[in-house]
Order: structure tokens, then C-alpha cells, then sequence
């Protein structure tokens, strides 16, 4: 049914919670490293119906899910390439953005088509975090998800291989908010298909209602009337006398 | 113009403005007048009604009123070892969820955990230190979350929780350590049932070693203040304990965690919540029920109940005397708070609307709950089911910024404890509408014996806010904090409440709560109450009327007072000129 070997040699969250047992001060915590169901939320039954080659693998330290580091999309020949980024999570890395709270120390990525990337995730927040990417080919990743998170100050480690078209995809962090505030990144595919909106330092924010509903009433319709009386009444004015 | 032409002008003027202004602006002298002299004007038929639109069961955006249990969640069953007991409602809490807080989530095989979306550490059960068979150190870890907030792509809500049809303020609320996303699926823009108003209630036992750890997820500093639970001040290492800025410590900055130290001696309805600038943060949702329950031998508690309502899984002591367990989280919301959160992306921006633009003194709320939905999707998840002759009790929370005149149809209920504290017996009140001040918890017991005094018998009973605001949602009824007592009777197999009455499909209608739809138009079949077809002529006919007596007068000021000068501009225009232009002039000839 499902595919361990595929979750173990990708190197995801094999690293039991070794470290989780200080922050439990003594309590026991039994170690969670199952495969074989997908973290999915099926319309209409339980996700384990569903048969898949991904995987997860979760502790306290946070989980990898459908890390795949040997099977190829079909339309790959060959492991173009390796890659290994490190992501790392953080309030920090907000900073330079003056409108955000959260952020990754890189918002985009470019990789070669059909190549097999690995992500060391690093979250050195206190709070959880995930780097989460989307659109992946369905038949190989459980949902076209690749997941990885992270529990406040922990790390996890995950490898995926991307299909061979030129795609822009998303990768963000889902907690409520955290997308939304600074989480939002790409990973660029071969020449990709175009930047995604709202990317800090990158892409401009594609909407927002306007706070000009918080500018009272008599503002804005004694501006309407200023341009209003400006045009009717002084433009003509002004054109007859230059003639 | 000859003035010939000028009067004939201001008469033509003002007799379009006379047949203009309505009929019934004239003053009654001259009506009568007119009546005497020329009879009676011609019928003039009134607008025929709108036809009325079908039932909203029969359109697109109607969402189904009582969602299949496609995963089997209402059942009684035994997960992990842990006896759930079925619930009678439409939507039940997640059983698996259920199972992991009785044992701890450190206590649970994956599945459990998977199921429930929990985070393994999200409460974790250690040592039990009395030797009496349940655990007493316990570990809770809350995270904060915003539903229906703003996004910088998309022009609606995300981590959408609708709190009844179409109703989606902002919201913060507290929710217990999850994994994996917030929302349903990738697809999906839904919360995760985990994830909802109200703040979950957390139960603890009398005497457990309670750490309560706040995981900060949110973009704002947050504290928590344990209202009513025994708690020092300062906590073993000499760190504020009281989740109050100004005088106990400093707020949780985003994405930092603190953790709360408490040994609770006294069991009761406690109250948890925010303390960071109260006067948004508790009103946007940062707040719950906290309940000490009595200490008794393998007493495995209900860590959290999500969603409030039902309690599938009673603490020893309450099942030893009561047949069944209700939480009731009362609250209020102020729309114009809520959707500050939905108005920018910037968190500077919303925390200038938020704490600064937004003035309380000025406020009103417009939304009502019950365990976080108003009516109709308090039938969902937040009836009171019972059976004759039980006997339930009800701890009820008024988490709102003013009182509730709580009344129950067809009971008279008993207050048990005020705060927590128990009344002595004999002097305990019985009464039928109870007043519940902010932040006061009371517990109720809701007799089901037919007695004509604490029960009149089996039905479908009402409980509802008396304060009749409370019955509406933004105004429109039925609405808000409407709750019902269900005898299992009248339950249909799918929980929901057999009634009687009026079809209900209307209320499930977005455009119900938006004012689109005549309020009785689902048994009004000759749509005798339907709306007025409107018609642009009477609203021009104003229009035109206010207009022309401008330029009526605008031409009468001109002749009287100006002069002459009709509507030639000529002269004035000249004039303008003459006064500026010359030294342009002279400059131009020169260049010449």
C-alpha cells in the first residue's frame, strides 16, 4: 500500500525526538515515527482508503510528507540534477519587509527541470512552521503536496523531484495567517510560468480591500467635490482665458 | 430676453415643479380645494409585489442544512481505549480528537493523532502523582489562530469559519497544538474543524500539576489570564503567572511561546482568556470556558472540548450525578472589530485599526453566539438533548460585553454554582430567565422531570437570550444565541430537531441575513407581504423636481439681482479677462 522505502531514503524526519524529550521535562513521550497514512482530510471517508505512494513521517519535531527522493514523473528520464537548499523560518527573516510578521530567508528558488531537491528546513522560531509546495504530480505526491514542518526551534529534512515543464511553483507556510503575512514563496522550475503575486521583495500584493473605507464619509466626498468644482467650474474658466 | 419671455419662462418652471411634487405634499386646504372643485383623481394601481424567489432549498448557494455523517463520528465508540459516547447532534465532535485528549496525545498511537489533526505535544499526560489512577501532570499547548482574515490574493476571507450563513467575521481564537494546515485541504479555504470559535473549553482535574503553554502563531502579542482558576501570581521561577501585561508580565511576542504554571485547589466554571489590550483581543474571540473538575479515582478527563456543547466524555464526578454535560459559551460580536482584520495586510495598519481607530465606548454588537454559530447553525452542533426525567447540567459562560437574560422554553432551571463557587442547597434559585453578567459563569441544573414546575414536558424548547437583540444576527431574526432543549423524541435520526413549524430553509440563505428576503416569504404563498416592485419614476419625479426649482431660482437670482445679462457669459468673461490678461499681452508683444 504505501511506499516506505521511498519515505525512508527520503532522508525525512528520521530524526525521532531525541530532542523533544527536554522540552517534555521527564514526561514520557512515545516515539510516532508511522508510516503509511497520508495526512489528508477526504471529503467522505477516512484518508487510509486512498492508496499513494507518499508517506509521512511525524514526531515532535514536526513531520515530512510524500518525500519522494527515487521515483521520477513520468515525464523524467533521468535525475537531471541534486540540489540542497537550507530554508530557514523566522520572524527575523521578516524584517526587511516592513508589512510582514513571519518570513523565509529566501522567498524563490530556481531548479533545473527533473531535478531532485533536498530542503533542510530550519525554523528558528519558537512557534511551528511549514514549507509546503504545491502542484506536484498527483500520481507520485499524495494531494500534489510536498510538506515539511517544523516545530519551533527544529529542523527536518526532505527530498522531492520535480516534473520536467517550464511551472512556478507555490511554497508557503499554512498555519492561518502565516502565508498571508510573509510565508509565501516560488520555486522556479526550469524558466517557470510566470511570478506568483504577493511574494515579499519580489511580486506586488494582487488585491486588498481598500482601508479607504476607514477615511470618514465627509473626507472622501469633499475630495469628490474638489476635483468635481476644479474641472466644472475653474478648468473652463481657465481655458477661456487663454484664449 | 424680454421680460415677457423671462415671466412665461419661471411659470413654465414652476408649474413642472408643481406637477412634479407629489400629490400628497400638497397642503391639505389645497387638496380639498381640488376635490371640491374637480372630484376625485383616477385610481392609481400600487406596485404589484415582487414575485416571490423560490425556496432557497431550490438554489444554487443553498448549502445542505445537516451534513451526512460521512465518517461515522456520531456513534458511540471506543478509540484508544477510551469509552465515546454517541452524539446526538448533526455535526458531533471529532471522536478521535476526543480520544486523544482523555488519554494525551502523547498516549496515542499516530492514527489517532492523523485523525485528529492534533500535534503530538499538543497535551501531553504524565505522572499520576495522587496514585489514584489518572494522570495529574498535565501539558496543554494552545496556538492562536485568525478565521475569516484578510489575504493580499484573494477578495474573501480566508480560513473561513462562518459563523451563520454568509456571516464571517474576523476572528482570533485559541485551539489546541495541531499539525499539518489550517484549512480543510489545499483546496479547500474552510477552517479545520479543530479550528473554530469558540476557544475550546479545557478541563483539568482538582490538584493537577497544570502547564498551560501559549504557542504564539499569531502576528500580535498575546497573553493568557486565567479568570477564577486558583493561580499564583508568580510561578516557581519567579516569572508573571497572571497573563496581565501591566502588572504580571510582558506579552507573548508573535512567535514566541510561554508556558503558565498552576496547581488548581478548588474545582468550578472557570474562564480563560487574552489580556493584551481586552477590549479587542477578548471580543475577538480569545477567550474560553476553564473547568476544575472534582478529584476522584480514574478520573481521565476531557482535555478540551472543541466547539464547546456536549461533553462525550464526562469527568467522574459529573457522571455521578448527572445523566448529562452541556458547555454554553455565550458571546457578542461588533462586526465593525471583526472586519478590521479583513481590511489590510499590513500588520502595523491592522494594529492601528485594531487598537487605535476602533473605540469600544462607541460600539454595538451585532452578532450573537451559542458555542460559536448563531441560529440556525446552533442546530447543529449546539442542541441540548435529553431525555425524560434526566438530569443535565449546564455550565454556561457569558464571554460577551454585556449581560444575557438567558430564558429556557419550558423549564425552570436550578443555579447550582456562581462562578464556580456551589450555593448552599437549600436557598439555590429556581427560575426561568437567568441573568448572566460578563465573564460570569453559572452552573445550571436543567431538570427533565415533568413536574409542570422543572419541566412542562417532552418537545422541542427554545433557550434563547431574552434581551431580544440576542435573537437576531445583525438585526434580522430569528438569528443569534437562539439555542434548543430537544427531548429524543423529536430528534430525527439525523439529529436534527423535528419541528413544527415554519420551513427553515430561508434562514440557511446568505440573503436571508443580508435583507434580501421578505421575512415571511416561506408561507406567505399569496405573497401577500412580498416586497413593493420598485419604480425609478417617483424616485426621478424628486429628482427632476429638485433640480429644475434649482435652475428656477438660479434664474430668478440672476435677473433680480444681477441685472440683464440673460445667459450670455460674454461680458463677464471679458470683463476677467480684461482685469489679468494685458500683462501677458505686452510680454507677447514685445516677443513679437
Amino acid at each position: 500500500m504505501i511506499d516506505l522505502v521511498a519515505i525512508r531514503s527520503g532522508r525525512g524526519g528520521l530524526n525521532l525526538a531525541s530532542s523533544a524529550g527536554l522540552s517534555l521535562r521527564g514526561l514520557l513521550l512515545v516515539g510516532l515515527l508511522i508510516g503509511g497514512h497520508a495526512f489528508a482530510e477526504e471529503k467522505g471517508g477516512m484518508a487510509m482508503d486512498h492508496s499513494m505512494q507518499g508517506g509521512m513521517v511525524m514526531d515532535a519535531t514536526g513531520m515530512v510528507m510524500n518525500a519522494n527522493s527515487e521515483r521520477l514523473p513520468e515525464d523524467c528520464e533521468k535525475i537531471s540534477r541534486d540540489y540542497e537548499f537550507t530554508v530557514i523560518a523566522g520572524t527575523k527573516y521578516a524584517e526587511p519587509f516592513a508589512d510582514t510578521m513571519f518570513g523565509f530567508n529566501q522567498h524563490e528558488w530556481k531548479v533545473e527541470p527533473c531535478s531532485r531537491i533536498t530542503v533542510t528546513f530550519k525554523n528558528e522560531d519558537q512557534v511551528r512552521h511549514q514549507w509546503m509546495v504545491h502542484g506536484l504530480p498527483k500520481y507520485i505526491y499524495d494531494q500534489g503536496m510536498f510538506h515539511m514542518e517544523a516545530a519551533g526551534g527544529h529542523t527536518q529534512v526532505g527530498t522531492f523531484i520535480v516534473p520536467s515543464d517550464d511551472r512556478t511553483y507555490l511554497a508557503h507556510c499554512d498555519i492561518a495567517q502565516h502565508m498571508e503575512k510573509g510565508m509565501k514563496a516560488q520555486l522556479v522550475v526550469g524558466r517557470g510560468d510566470g511570478d506568483l503575486w504577493s511574494i515579499p521583495g519580489l511580486t506586488a500584493k494582487f488585491e486588498r480591500p481598500p482601508t479607504a473605507t476607514f477615511l470618514p464619509r465627509w473626507i472622501w466626498l469633499g475630495l469628490l467635490l474638489v476635483g468635481f468644482i476644479s474641472a466644472a467650474y475653474l478648468w473652463p474658466r481657465l481655458i477661456k482665458r487663454g484664449r | 430676453m424680454g421680460s415677457l419671455a423671462r415671466a412665461t419662462t419661471v411659470v413654465i418652471l414652476l408649474l413642472v415643479c408643481a406637477l412634479l411634487l407629489p400629490w400628497e405634499s400638497y397642503p391639505r386646504s389645497w387638496k380639498l380645494w381640488y376635490a371640491d372643485t374637480f372630484g376625485a383623481t383616477s385610481y392609481n394601481p400600487a406596485s404589484a409585489s415582487v414575485p416571490s424567489t423560490p425556496p432557497a432549498t431550490q438554489t444554487e448557494d443553498f448549502e445542505e442544512i445537516c451534513p451526512a455523517d460521512v465518517k461515522g463520528w456520531r456513534k458511540a465508540q471506543t478509540i484508544a481505549g477510551v469509552k465515546i459516547s454517541a452524539s446526538p447532534v448533526c455535526m458531533p465532535d471529532n471522536p478521535w480528537a476526543i480520544a486523544a485528549f482523555v488519554q494525551g496525545t502523547n498516549n496515542v498511537k499516530h492514527m489517532a493523532l492523523m485523525n485528529a489533526r492534533l500535534a503530538p505535544d499538543a497535551v501531553v499526560k504524565g505522572r499520576d502523582l495522587d496514585g489514584d489512577g489518572d494522570p495529574d501532570e498535565i501539558h496543554i499547548r494552545l496556538e492562536v489562530f485568525e478565521l475569516n482574515g484578510g489575504s493580499p490574493d484573494l477578495d474573501v476571507p480566508v480560513v473561513q469559519f462562518p459563523i451563520a450563513p454568509g456571516i464571517k467575521p474576523g476572528l482570533w481564537v485559541f485551539a489546541p497544538k495541531s499539525s499539518g494546515m489550517s484549512t480543510e485541504n489545499f483546496e479547500s479555504i474552510m477552517a479545520q474543524p479543530g479550528i473554530r470559535l469558540p476557544s475550546p473549553a479545557i478541563r483539568v482535574e482538582q490538584g493537577d500539576v497544570v502547564k498551560v503553554t501559549l504557542e504564539n502563531t499569531h502576528y500580535m502579542p498575546h497573553t493568557i489570564h486565567f479568570h477564577g482558576v486558583d493561580h499564583p501570581f508568580l510561578d516557581a521561577e519567579g516569572e508573571g503567572n497572571d497573563g496581565v501585561p501591566v502588572t504580571s508580565e510582558s506579552p507573548v511576542m508573535p512567535a514566541h511561546t510561554r508556558t503558565y504554571n498552576f496547581q488548581p485547589r478548588q474545582p468550578g466554571t472557570m474562564f480563560y482568556h487574552c489580556h493584551v489590550q481586552v477590549q479587542a483581543h477578548v471580543l475577538m474571540g480569545l477567550q474560553g470556558m476553564f473547568v476544575i473538575e472534582e478529584n476522584r479515582p480514574n478520573n481521565w478527563v476531557q482535555t478540551f472540548n472543541i466547539g464547546d456543547g456536549y461533553v462525550r466524555h464526562s469527568s467522574v464526578a459529573v457522571r455521578e450525578k448527572y445523566d448529562r454535560e452541556y458547555d454554553l459559551h455565550y458571546q457578542d460580536i461588533d462586526k465593525e472589530l471583526g472586519e478590521r482584520v479583513q481590511a489590510s495586510n499590513d500588520p502595523r495598519v491592522i494594529t492601528r485599526l485594531i487598537h487605535r481607530d476602533y473605540d469600544i465606548t462607541q460600539a454595538d454588537a451585532d452578532y450573537f453566539t451559542l458555542n460559536g454559530h448563531s441560529f440556525p447553525y446552533t442546530a447543529r452542533d449546539a442542541l441540548i438533548v435529553t431525555k425524560p426525567d434526566e438530569l443535565l447540567k449546564l455550565r454556561v459562560l457569558n464571554g460577551g460585553s454585556e449581560g444575557i437574560a438567558l430564558h429556557t422554553h419550558g423549564h425552570k432551571v436550578t443555579i447550582s454554582h456562581y462562578d464556580g463557587v456551589e450555593y448552599p442547597e437549600p436557598v439555590r434559585i429556581t427560575r426561568d430567565v437567568v441573568w448572566i453578567a460578563s465573564a460570569q459563569r453559572l452552573d445550571l441544573e436543567l431538570s427533565a422531570k415533568n413536574d409542570g414546575l422543572h419541566s412542562y414536558g417532552e418537545g422541542v424548547w427554545i433557550l434563547h437570550d431574552h434581551q431580544e437583540k440576542g435573537v437576531t444576527t445583525g438585526g434580522i431574526g430569528p438569528g443569534g444565541n437562539v439555542g434548543i432543549i430537544v427531548y429524543d423524541k423529536y430528534l430525527e435520526d439525523n439529529g436534527w430537531p423535528m419541528t413544527f413549524g415554519v420551513d427553515w430553509s430561508n434562514y440557511f440563505s446568505e440573503d436571508y441575513y443580508q435583507r434580501k428576503i421578505p421575512v415571511w416569504s416561506s408561507y406567505d404563498d399569496t405573497n401577500r407581504f412580498g416586497d413593493v416592485q420598485g419604480s425609478v419614476w417617483p424616485k426621478l419625479k424628486i429628482v427632476l423636481l429638485l433640480l429644475l426649482s434649482g435652475i428656477a431660482l438660479g434664474l430668478v437670482y440672476r435677473w433680480v439681482f444681477t441685472g440683464d445679462k440673460g445667459l450670455d457669459l460674454k461680458v463677464s468673461d471679458d470683463k476677467a479677462s480684461g482685469d489679468k490678461v494685458p500683462g501677458d499681452k505686452t510680454s507677447g508683444d514685445r516677443h513679437d
